[in-house]
């Protein structure tokens, strides 16, 4: 009986660093939380045009066609990093229609951030009070989403896209 | 150049150490030299330590930790900190104190020289593994591979003269279980029985907790007036890990003060300095690997979260094992009566490992379930407040009158006057509740905090005539630290319970009332300070008295990080604080929020209370 008490915080030890192991090998990181949103209906929002505030662009709008959404804002400058990307993928993809979501930013940063990055992106709406961004979950900028034509989201990365992400992970959707 | 010096100093300090472990079977060292090059070791990782801040005062963005951390424009005082601001500085300045801690107990200690080398090969051996982690993964002195002519920056938010100090303070209490483990397992190693290692653990012990109270506080105060949020504390889980190492210290401190021979109790000692320091590892792991982010995240990388882990694995479970084979079988019987001192200080034991097991549980609760189910939940307030408050509370009880119980029996000398004055405390504070509005939590943490207050205070009248001598305060300490938690419930109780909230969407030149005071909006200024631009709202309010007190809650810009952090402006009052909080803009009317928290200097006060008392028991012999 002593024994076993004795025993007891050896075992609770290992249990407890079993599942920090289990946590930081199955690469369970904070920054990337699962996304509620994978496999899901893209949700339905409306955003106005960053050039001319009488267009809008609806969720409606983006049924039965392959749609990239990206979250950027000028004051963000990881967004600045994979912003040529961008170029690169509407390049391959000519069809793909490239929504760009100009996240709690101020209009004139946005079109200054586009001026000099260029502007890659089909449609640029503006997300300034970040209400959009609350109903796909962002959790940090830039942040991507991609939309399959029956409206689901299929992919989902949470910080700059990279050449490798593009290549194995992206490229395939199409 | 200078990291370089930084660099192989901490190699050759890791190297001396090393020597030290020498098994004496293979090359037996006079104790003379071994203590020598111990000392030798602390002086060259102090001198690696030392390096490190030189590089972030002269601005050397050669070194890549530098770069990353710091910037040129930065004020002197924050370029010092900012070599600990960081993931591989504040390791290195936790081995740092590992040493120092081994260097400072061996000019102090008179324990028999076989036990202090004993202690001493523990203490380096725990200073070799963080610093094989250090120079195998958190190298703050890797050299820039690209020259640059201007660092990135500190984070905006570690700006600050409470968080400059919060740091060091927080690691002193940490590391200083190290060497509280070091010699626990030594003592389960010696071969006679003597006791002198309890002395010492008491001492070292109570310095560890006393910094690391002032570190918990500190931070505490910092997250009061830099966050805004208006709380000073959120059960944030890096605020937890830091509150089980201080809750199992309070447990080993009021357990080493009150030993008098039991094998029992000794035993025990043994295992609350083993949980100690794993608790403290333990904080390191959960913050260091990115498990747990926070304010306090700025390194997350999975082979250090890994080594961590091992580090944490290895030494707890080598402890923990130690503990099982070694520990000493001699039995004797504890003098448990209904209510005296032994059995009060069993339940307070109890209770607090039930408190530090809670914090546990719910601290990585989150994380057990994203491992099985996938799924992110997370664990705040609501659980904590409802499963450790109702845990305290007998402890708090207890508390009150747990000094003036006696050894060998059940009664309490003057029973009597501890009953009158708790019937009428009870009343007065009744009819206070009955006359405000009536909150059960008010009520009990009124009625606990001033009871402990005045129950302190009559034990100490009955018991010791006044005197203005050390040894006077010497011997009333244990009454002054309770009296210090008393103070701090009564500040804990009212701040967070009868805290008043109001918010206003104002115009400059406007005014509001609050409850007593009346509030004015007078101007907006900006100010241009050496690393920041400051956006601040000039406020007076009015009292009812007619004096006029100015608040500025602002907003400061930091260029180089392109962050934007609150500053709220508070106004300290013995009674209460006003705190204001600065929201955003639209059209000129600016939103603010306005907090009265009643008693939180109390508090802050209830801190320093306790922290001077364990000065107070370090001083006592």
């Amino acid at each position: 009986m002593k024994k076993i008490v004795l025993i007891l915080p050896l075992i609770l030890l290992t249990i407890i660093c079993l599942f920090f192991l289990l946590f930081i090998l199955l690469e369970k990181n904070p920054n990337e939380p699962p996304s509620a949103l994978l496999y899901k209906d893209l949700p339905t929002f409306t955003s106005n045009n960053l050039y001319n505030k009488n267009i809008n662009l609806g969720s409606n709008d983006l049924k039965e066609k392959y749609t990239l959404i990206n979250f950027f804002a000028s004051w963000c400058t990881p967004c600045r990093v994979e912003h040529h990307f961008f170029f690169e993928i509407k390049k391959e993809n000519p069809d793909l229609f490239i929504l760009g979501l100009a996240h709690k930013d101020d209009p004139n940063d946005s079109k200054k951030y586009l001026e000099e990055e260029g502007n890659p992106y089909s449609f640029v709406g503006l997300d300034q009070d970040g209400k959009i961004a609350f109903e796909f979950g962002v959790f940090g900028l830039p942040e991507t989403f991609i939309v399959n034509s029956d409206g689901k989201i299929i992919f989902k990365h949470t910080g700059p896209l990279t050449k490798e992400i593009i290549k194995n992970e992206i490229t395939k959707l199409f | 150049m200078i990291s370089l010096i930084g660099f192989f100093a901490l190699c050759f300090s890791t190297i001396f150490s090393f020597t030290l472990l020498i098994p004496v079977s293979i090359f037996k060292i006079n104790i003379k030299y071994f203590i020598l090059i111990f000392r030798l070791s602390t002086f060259l990782v102090c001198i690696s330590f030392i390096s490190l801040i030189f590089a972030y005062v002269s601005s050397d963005f050669t070194n890549f930790n530098v770069f990353q951390n710091s910037h040129s424009d930065k004020p002197l005082i924050y370029k010092i900190t900012g070599a600990w601001g960081n993931h591989e500085g504040s390791i290195l300045l936790w081995i740092c104190m590992i040493s120092l801690y081994g260097f400072f107990y061996s000019l102090i200690s008179k324990s028999a020289n076989e036990f202090k080398i004993l202690v001493l090969k523990f203490q380096s051996a725990l200073f070799i593994i963080f610093a094989l982690f250090i120079i195998l993964t958190s190298n703050p002195f890797l050299v820039n591979s690209v020259f640059v002519e201007e660092g990135l920056g500190l984070n905006p938010i570690l700006q600050d003269p409470a968080l400059a100090i919060h740091p060091p303070m927080l690691y002193l209490g940490y590391v200083g279980f190290s060497l509280v483990f070091s010699l626990a397992i030594a003592s389960l190693f010696r071969n006679n029985l003597d006791q002198d290692w309890i002395n010492e653990a008491r001492t070292w012990s109570m310095i560890s907790w006393g910094f690391l109270t002032a570190g918990i506080a500190l931070g505490s105060y910092w997250a009061y007036y830099e966050l805004g949020w208006g709380g000073w504390w959120f059960w944030d889980p890096v605020e937890n890990i830091s509150l089980m190492p201080w809750i199992a210290g309070l447990a080993l401190v009021h357990s080493l003060l009150m030993i008098r021979g039991e094998q029992a109790i000794e035993k025990w000692i043994v295992f609350l300095a083993i949980l100690c320091f794993s608790l403290s590892i333990l904080g390191t792991f959960l913050v260091r690997s990115g498990i747990l982010t926070s304010v306090h995240s700025f390194a997350s990388d999975a082979s250090r979260g890994l080594f961590i882990l091992l580090i944490f694995f290895l030494t707890t479970g080598f402890g923990f094992l130690i503990f099982l084979i070694k520990t000493p079988s001699k039995k004797d019987d504890l003098h448990l009566l209904l209510i005296n001192k032994t059995s009060a200080l069993i339940i307070n034991n109890i209770l607090m490992m039930i408190t530090v097991f809670t914090i546990l549980l719910g601290t990585i609760y989150p994380i057990i379930i994203e491992v099985l189910t996938n799924k992110r939940i997370s664990v705040g307030g609501p659980y904590f407040n409802s499963t450790v408050l109702p845990i305290l509370l007998p402890g708090f009880l207890l508390m009150s009158i747990a000094p003036v119980l006696s050894w060998k029996t059940n009664q309490i000398k003057k029973f009597r006057i501890y009953v009158i004055c708790f019937l009428i405390l009870s009343l007065i504070v009744s009819l206070q509740s009955y006359f405000t509005s009536f909150n059960t939590w008010g009520f009990i943490g009124l009625i606990l905090g001033s009871w402990i207050i005045i129950a302190s205070i009559i034990s100490i009248m009955i018991r010791h005539r006044f005197s203005f001598t050390i040894k006077y305060i010497t011997s009333i300490n244990s009454f002054i630290a309770h009296i210090g938690v008393g103070v701090m419930i009564i500040g804990v109780t009212f701040s967070s319970i009868y805290q008043k909230e109001y918010n206003f969407n104002i115009e400059v030149g406007d005014k509001v009332s609050l409850e007593n005071e009346i509030l004015k909006f007078n101007d907006m200024q900006i100010i241009e300070e050496k690393n920041y631009q400051s956006l601040k709202a000039n406020i007076s309010i009015k009292k009812k008295n007619g004096n006029i007190i100015y608040i500025k809650p602002g907003k400061n810009y930091y260029p180089v990080s392109k962050m934007i952090t609150t500053e709220a402006g508070i106004y300290h009052d013995w009674f209460k604080d006003i705190y204001i909080t600065l929201g955003s803009e639209n059209n000129n009317i600016w939103f603010i929020r306005v907090l009265i928290n009643p008693l939180v200097s109390f508090i802050w006060l209830g801190v320093i209370i306790m922290v001077f008392s364990s000065a107070i028991a370090v001083i006592k012999k």
